[in-house]
């Protein structure tokens, strides 16, 4: 099967999916193929490493970037040509109050099948469409269903595995939304140390300490692959994440369907539930973004917000002013590059806010 | 005047003002020396070279009274547009009802060099939680918040989508202080797939009919907004003399790029040509009164060709610059370098060609915005520089950086790859930031390299 990878939570996974292809919302890492790719000075580290990752990746057939950010707007064209696989860049309107903009969005939709169909893709018949949204209408229920059980780095883990589009643990996550026991090897954990014995020993102090934890949002930008370590360095310095707000987290997953109207206009449906639905950060005006926050801040209790942002992204960066202002919560501003290999400057901020709040 | 053209400091061209003043040489009202905006603080002037001309005087001073206009607008009644970041649509559109003014806020980012840091608005927008990892536009929040420089507007627009971060993330801060913004959308502009009808835009880009169709109703928007604002109605007609108004300030400046960027010895500064340029995004607040001042600087241009007289020195080395500077000084350090300017790409040309008189207006509208070069791909705004780079002359291509743009790092590289490999020009990369005095021995360094390279490549 053909793979196409993206990035954006705006690409509809079941779209490329309807139309037989794999679809891959790739969490890039923190890898070499980034490094010959991109003018480092000014660019988002995360871009620069993602299309590093998505021209040298095995097996990748297609590229998906949106126009969500000016830098990944830029980035798709700096792929392109760099002679990689073939590259689709959609058009995600700004504005969202008019319907012309969820028309340009379906359109966008509808300009990117026959990109798909380009790769070798099959338009998708409606009730084929229908049947794929469905499918990945109830696995993402599961998804979200188990994330209260995971801890904050397993969630964040489980829901990068779905947007990888691996569907081995689904039954297991339809375990835990139903309240069974996790299997923490495989769901929670993926370090080999905290599979080794004595980890009984350890779950019961790392649950007293947890007890005892600062709850904290974090909100932001997308996180590479190796950033799942922020949710280690947070509990070791005595935080815990109650609540993930970074692009990469339950977020910008999109709005149940509506399982009547998906057999109507299973379309309509996927631009109801992406574009309508799923609050972010360079919508205009940002709003939903907002509503969203605050009535997650209030449900989660978390006393302290960690903004996670890639160095140069303007739309997080300008956002930490309102936050402080609007809820009132002290704010760490952590700015990512991609360069801390070793997360010991940005364990030392998050520790020194970890102070500052108990 | 007699002499050969030359550039001037402060001092000696407010001497010469006085002395036109005294002759009563025929002035506008608004004219004058430069020195009283120093006493309010514009400090950058006294550091810069001036153009010796009595249209030069005028520009400048055209330009420097800017937020005075604005304020006695306001004080008559006039409604104020504020219209930020699709630099040249709006305001045709604006302009085109008798009560009302358009300004771009954007324009502020300018402050700080003029006013060389002292009037705090960084400061301020640093407090906002926007830095200096921001591009400069960023002082235009500072402006909104301090309220000591432009009158805050009746109505703000703010085009959105295909735009840079830095100025969408700055105007949504905006907006969450409390400022209500009109936003629209401005799609990223891309070719059109195989067997899509298109239109070819003003300036030469393709398009989808599709995306000139959404941004005609986003325009729709504006209309309403506008019309609603002035009580009166924005109907075809009124915008079709917009546009053809329009569209003299554009021919007046593209009669003055053409003769200004070619003709040797070059008849008129860098800065000068700089400021010019400007105008055509929003008329300096004054359409009529901008059509004079680029008429009278035009005639003067010609008047020097004519005398085959310049200001700079002949055979000067032949620079085409892309990105406005955020230090206007810089401009100044282009010419005393041995170059002169031949060719610019300032992120608005859309707002230099002629927008088409034979469509309907909105239609016309639609396609000019289209045209921004900032919203499509790098691509195409390299392959406007290669072509107009080739038309003027150029012998090399300077990229300048706007510090902390987010459209700089990537698009940088672009356009440097495509103008080496189409025309075979030395491309350099400068930053440049609203003060580039500590930066100075490095630009003067790396444009007498460029035009080093230039004049050893005339002998090949």
């Amino acid at each position: 099967m053909r793979t196409v990878v993206y990035s954006s939570p705006f690409v509809p996974a079941e779209w490329l999916a309807a139309h037989g292809l794999r679809p891959v919302r790739l969490r890039p890492g923190a890898g070499a193929p980034a490094e010959s790719l991109g003018p480092i000075m000014g660019m988002c580290p995360y871009a620069r490493a993602f299309v590093g990752e998505a021209a040298s990746m095995p097996g990748v057939d297609g590229v998906v970037l949106t126009t969500t950010c000016d830098q990944m707007r830029r980035a798709a064209e700096w792929l392109a040509l760099g002679g990689g696989p073939p590259v689709f860049l959609m058009n995600v309107p700004a504005t969202w109050q008019t319907p012309a903009a969820a028309r340009l969005y379906r359109d966008e939709l509808q300009r990117m099948g026959r990109f798909l169909v380009g790769l070798g893709g099959a338009p998708p018949s409606r009730d084929g469409l229908a049947e794929t949204v469905e499918a990945y209408d109830a696995r993402r229920a599961a998804l979200r269903g188990a994330l209260g059980a995971l801890g904050p780095r397993g969630a964040s883990e489980a829901v990068a595995r779905f947007d990888a589009g691996e569907e081995a643990h689904d039954a297991a996550l339809r375990d835990l939304g139903r309240g069974g026991s996790p299997d923490p090897p495989r769901l929670n954990r993926t370090r080999g140390a905290q599979d080794a014995g004595g980890a009984a020993g350890q779950e019961t102090c790392r649950a007293r300490a947890l007890s005892r934890a600062v709850p904290l949002a974090l909100v932001g930008g997308p996180l590479r692959r190796d950033d799942v370590r922020l949710f280690d360095a947070i509990e070791r310095a005595g935080g815990l994440v109650v609540l993930d707000g970074t692009e990469s987290g339950a977020r910008t997953l999109p709005a149940p369907f509506d399982r009547r109207r998906l057999r109507d206009d299973p379309l309509l449906e996927l631009v109801d539930a992406y574009f309508g639905a799923i609050p972010d950060i360079f919508r205009r005006p940002d709003t939903a973004l907002h509503q969203w926050l605050g009535r997650e801040l209030a449900a989660s209790s978390a006393r302290g917000i960690i903004l996670w942002r890639n160095v140069w992204c303007d739309l997080w960066a300008a956002s930490v002013g309102r936050l402080r202002e609007t809820t009132g919560l002290p704010v760490l501003d952590l700015d990512v590059s991609g360069e801390d290999a070793g997360f010991g400057r940005t364990g030392d901020r998050i520790q020194a806010f970890m102070e500052m709040l108990r | 005047m007699s002499a050969a053209p030359k550039r001037l400091t402060m001092a000696e061209l407010d001497r010469l003002c006085r002395r036109r003043q005294a002759a009563g040489a025929p002035m506008p009202a608004y004219a004058g020396p430069l020195e009283r905006h120093v006493e309010e603080g514009d400090r950058r002037l006294l550091k810069l070279q001036y153009d010796d001309s009595a249209a030069a005087l005028r520009l400048w001073s055209f330009l420097l009274t800017e937020e005075e206009r604005l304020h006695a607008a306001r004080a008559a009644g006039r409604k104020i547009v504020g219209t930020m970041k699709d630099l040249g649509t709006v305001p045709v559109m604006a302009y085109a009802l008798p009560n009302v003014v358009a300004f771009y806020p954007d324009g502020a980012w300018w402050t700080p060099c003029v006013m060389e840091l002292s009037e705090g608005l960084f400061g301020v927008a640093q407090s906002l939680g926007l830095g200096d990892a921001f591009c400069p536009v960023r002082a235009m929040a500072g402006a909104f918040v301090n309220r000591a420089h432009f009158p805050i507007p009746d109505l703000l627009t703010c085009s959105v989508g295909a735009t840079c971060d830095d100025f969408s993330a700055v105007a949504q801060r905006l907006e969450s202080l409390g400022f209500p913004i009109l936003w629209w959308e401005m799609p990223s502009r891309r070719l059109p797939d195989p067997g899509e009808p298109a239109v070819t835009l003003p300036g030469g880009f393709r398009a989808p009919e599709s995306q000139v169709a959404l941004v005609r109703s986003e325009l729709d928007r504006i209309r309403a907004a506008l019309a609603e604002l002035a009580g009166a109605p924005l109907g075809d007609d009124e915008l079709a003399a917009g546009i053809r108004e329009a569209n003299r300030v554009r021919g007046l400046l593209g009669d003055l790029r053409r003769l200004a960027y070619t003709a040797d010895p070059c008849p008129m500064p860098a800065l000068e040509m700089l400021i010019a340029e400007m105008l055509a995004i929003h008329f300096c607040s004054d359409r009529a009164e901008s059509v004079a001042v680029l008429a009278e600087l035009l005639a003067e241009v010609r008047r020097r060709i004519d005398k085959g007289r310049g200001v700079l020195p002949e055979g000067a080395a032949r620079l085409f610059w892309v990105n406005p500077v955020a230090d206007l000084r810089v401009m100044n350090l282009l010419d005393d370098c041995g170059a002169r300017l031949c060719g610019t790409e300032f992120l608005f040309c859309h707002a230099l060609d002629a927008i088409p008189e034979d469509l309907p207006p909105m239609e016309a509208l639609a396609r000019m915005a289209l045209a921004d070069p900032m919203v499509g791909p790098a691509a195409d705004r390299a392959a406007r520089v290669v072509r107009d780079a080739r038309a003027f002359g150029a012998e090399a291509v300077v990229v300048s950086r706007i510090p902390g743009a987010s459209h700089c790092a990537l698009e940088g590289a672009v356009i440097g790859r495509m103008v080496r490999e189409a025309i075979g020009l030395p491309v350099v990369e400068l930053e440049v930031p609203p003060m580039a005095d500590p930066m100075w021995p490095t630009l003067k360094t790396r444009l007498e390299a460029l035009v080093e390279t230039v004049i050893e490549r005339r002998k090949r």
